[in-house]
């Protein structure tokens, strides 16, 4: 708490501030604690940044620097401190931005964000410890901690109490909804407030999810319960550890509404359209669990087919929606500021110079072709056959997490560090190069990803196949090539990622202070506020053609893709009843 | 049009959508409708579904079933190594830590056979590929309590080999068994 009054704001007698970037009227307490989760979130991100090395140069099997005894205690610490920590962390600091902050009032009781912080925070601690402490050879939980492995019970524990910090952690949020729609009787939440309402709704079923499969799980490690049913266990587990990347998911896009707007100037085209396609993700993302259940025996045709599509892909529509009016509202925000014409002028003099928007950007663009295509590819019954438990899931996980939603967060934080924790960045020209480093370095790896796991088969969850599988002389070498740009892509984008701590913290310490009214830059050009506005009369004079242009590029990439997917299926042999 | 941190003002929800964003709408809801719908049709006439009858069945009763079938069957000698000939149609293939009971096993090319697969102790990934055409793969989940029966014809001979691909145990990157598809055995 003392290192943080270092980097205090001045408040009104009622702790009320004015940001000079939003203009949002931001309370201490909403502050103070989004400062908390945010830092907490990139201490995880550093934690599982440095297990991303190791697991990459053991796949990397030109050094495989870690045994297979000890392999998989690193790949548990990579995955939960990543996609756990990291994300979960950051959504609750998102959460507080998106109630309290945008509805500009204060943060319902603190305490409970307080108790629900100091909950997460031992639950995340005794995560990494039951799994660092697991002997070597025993088994590791990784990210599924699957049933009946001989997991630690201390590892289902600690799971439980953080899911149950995240849980109070959101309440304060929920709360500020609440009032302000008690106080505000008929007034619509603001586009940005709606989204990150519903993800806490998501959040909410997941979480419940993932106390269901941790509780059984615990029940029967403690032996309270003497079997413990597969099936049944996987299904509960995906509620959490599908319905995660789901907030992932729901977080990022309420992300790239606030950040496309508050440093690209963009508007919302349409309201309704925009609403709807959140209502839609209300009501049939979750059944997207079912895509990890595809390849399992004992659930029926019916089943599988209804819940991977989120019955008849009423949420991949939802997502192609939001891939549409996004970009729209800033094609829409720049061309009424008179800023750039033709057909993509409006892009090509968009502020790419600024760290925060080019990797808003690079999220819309990679999350969209490289993790959302693959995703419903997978997620069809017959194509995740040749896709399930191999490098190429990796690959598609990369594309929606690694690429997608770390980059949006990479740009909240730089976001943070100048608004609220008021910091210049110590050197804008590193800050800048930081997302194009990144994306790049990271789509090569995902792409690579892909690649082996769908071309030659290479498994996931292994410490070694390309080179050695012991015991016998087989082996998926004719992948080796490919591992060369995969580890590479991957080492490089470490890089990368720790160039995004040093200059983060480095910020923090010795950046320039930010004056009140000094807006640090972030500014776009021309304002963020378009005049006047668009009426219903004129809304089909604006101009979306540039948007319209890439989605039908997004919409041939994804036809081609999906034919590609089917061919290579229908040439294997013939299986199934 | 109205900005992502203020309330909208007015009947929002009366105001048209723009040309183009309608058309895109249309574009992607159909879309979403062939690919559920090729995807449902692809389960009646196409010839690669993960689908098959299961069973519940605990890991004992699996073992025996398994010895039985072992019992059964006869062995032929392919490279020096000993493959069971199955007695039907019936292939049991059973993962543990970590190795495939059942495997190798020499089978006909173009005959349909079922297999049947199930683990003794935790979940196993059953993937496999031919030795000469890596990218032709598939894979499976495999479950201790539940044995699913999945009918397969290889038509191609080859050496298909199966590694584990759902983590098992330190150890499990060398779960590994072959079959041996011949036009005759």
């Amino acid at each position: 708490m003392k290192l943080l009054s270092h980097f205090d704001n001045d408040y009104d007698e009622d702790g009320f501030r004015t940001c000079s970037v939003t203009g949002l009227n931001i309370h201490q307490d909403a502050e103070r604690y989004v400062k908390i989760y945010g830092v907490t979130a990139v201490i995880a991100l550093v934690i599982g940044g440095i297990f991303a090395l190791t697991v990459a140069l053991t796949r990397w099997e030109l050094f495989s620097l870690v045994s297979e005894q000890n392999y998989y205690r690193h790949l548990s610490m990579h995955a939960w401190n990543i996609l756990i920590f990291w994300m979960v962390f950051m959504e609750i600091a998102i959460l507080y931005v998106g109630g309290p902050m945008v509805l500009g009032r204060k943060l319902p009781l603190p305490k409970l964000a307080g108790l629900g912080y100091i909950l997460m925070l031992v639950g995340a601690l005794g995560v990494n410890w039951a799994i660092w402490t697991t002997p070597a050879g025993a088994d590791a939980p990784l990210l599924t901690a699957y049933v009946p492995l001989e997991i630690a019970t201390e590892f289902y524990a600690f799971a439980i109490v953080f899911l149950l910090g995240a849980t109070i952690a959101a309440l304060p949020f929920f709360a500020a909804i609440w009032l302000e729609k008690r106080g505000n009787p008929g007034k619509t939440l603001p586009l940005v407030a709606f989204g990150a309402f519903i993800t806490s709704i998501i959040a909410v079923q997941a979480i419940l999810g993932g106390l269901a499969a941790f509780g059984y799980a615990f029940v029967w490690r403690v032996g309270i319960i003497e079997t413990i049913n597969t099936g049944i266990y996987r299904q509960l587990y995906w509620i959490i550890g599908h319905g995660s990347q789901q907030i992932n998911l729901l977080a990022m896009i309420t992300v790239w509404y606030f950040l496309t707007h508050v440093v690209g100037g963009a508007v919302v085209v349409s309201e309704k359209v925009s609403r709807s396609a959140f209502v839609l993700y209300l009501f049939f993302i979750n059944l997207g669990a079912a895509h990890h259940l595809m390849v399992d025996p004992g659930v029926s045709v019916g089943w599988r087919v209804f819940n991977t599509s989120y019955a008849f892909y009423g949420a991949a529509f939802a997502s192609m929606i939001h891939a549409f009016a996004i970009p729209a509202g800033l094609e829409v925000g720049r061309r009424q500021r008179g800023k750039g014409g033709g057909l993509f002028g409006w892009l090509t003099s968009a502020p790419w110079k600024n760290p925060i928007f080019s990797s808003t950007i690079f999220s819309i663009i990679l999350f969209g072709f490289v993790g959302g295509i693959t995703g419903v590819l997978m997620g069809q019954l017959q194509l995740n056959m040749t896709w399930h438990n191999t490098f190429a899931t990796v690959g598609h996980f990369h594309g929606t997490v690694a690429l997608g939603t770390s980059l949006a967060f990479f740009g909240l934080v730089f976001f943070v560090v100048k608004t609220m924790f008021r910091r210049d960045f110590i050197s804008t020209k590193l800050a800048q190069i930081i997302p194009y480093f990144y994306a790049g370095a990271m789509g090569i790896a995902t792409l690579m990803m892909m690649y082996v796991g769908i071309l030659y088969g290479v498994p996931r969850r292994t410490s070694s196949a390309v080179e050695n599988i012991p015991g016998t002389d087989f082996s998926l070498s004719a992948a080796e090539l490919l591992f060369i740009p995969l580890g590479l892509g991957a080492v490089l984008a470490i890089v990368a990622g720790a160039l995004f701590i040093v200059v983060t913290v480095a910020s923090l310490i010795f950046g320039r202070r930010l004056e009140p009214g000094d807006d640090g830059g972030l500014i776009p050009d021309g304002g963020m506020a378009t005049d006047g506005g668009i009426t219903a009369e004129d809304i089909h004079a604006a101009d979306m053609r540039g948007t319209f242009t890439m989605c039908l590029i997004f919409m041939a990439t994804f036809v081609l893709l999906y034919i590609l997917n089917w061919f290579l299926l229908t040439q294997l042999w013939q299986i199934g009843a | 049009m109205s900005t992502p941190l203020d309330p909208p003002k007015g009947n929002w929800w009366d105001i048209p959508v723009n040309r183009r964003e309608s058309i895109w709408l249309g574009i992607a809801g159909a879309w979403s409708l062939a690919i559920f719908g090729w995807m449902s049709g692809f389960t009646r006439f196409g010839d690669q579904n993960p689908v098959g009858e299961t069973y519940e069945v605990d890991p004992d009763e699996q073992w025996a079933r398994t010895q039985d079938y072992l019992d059964d069957a006869e062995t032929i000698e392919i490279d020096g190594r000993e493959a069971v000939i199955p007695p039907d149609d019936s292939v049991y293939i059973t993962g543990y830590r970590f190795a495939w009971e059942g495997l190798p096993v020499a089978l006909e090319a173009g005959r349909q056979y079922d297999l049947h697969l199930g683990a003794y102790d935790v979940q196993h990934g059953f993937s496999v590929r031919p030795e000469d055409s890596l990218s032709q793969q598939i894979n499976l989940q495999i479950f201790p309590d539940t044995e699913w029966i999945v009918p397969m014809t290889f038509e191609d001979p080859d050496t298909y080999h199966v590694i584990c691909n759902e983590y098992c145990g330190s150890g499990h990157n060398g779960m590994h068994g072959k079959f041996y598809v011949r036009e005759e055995l």
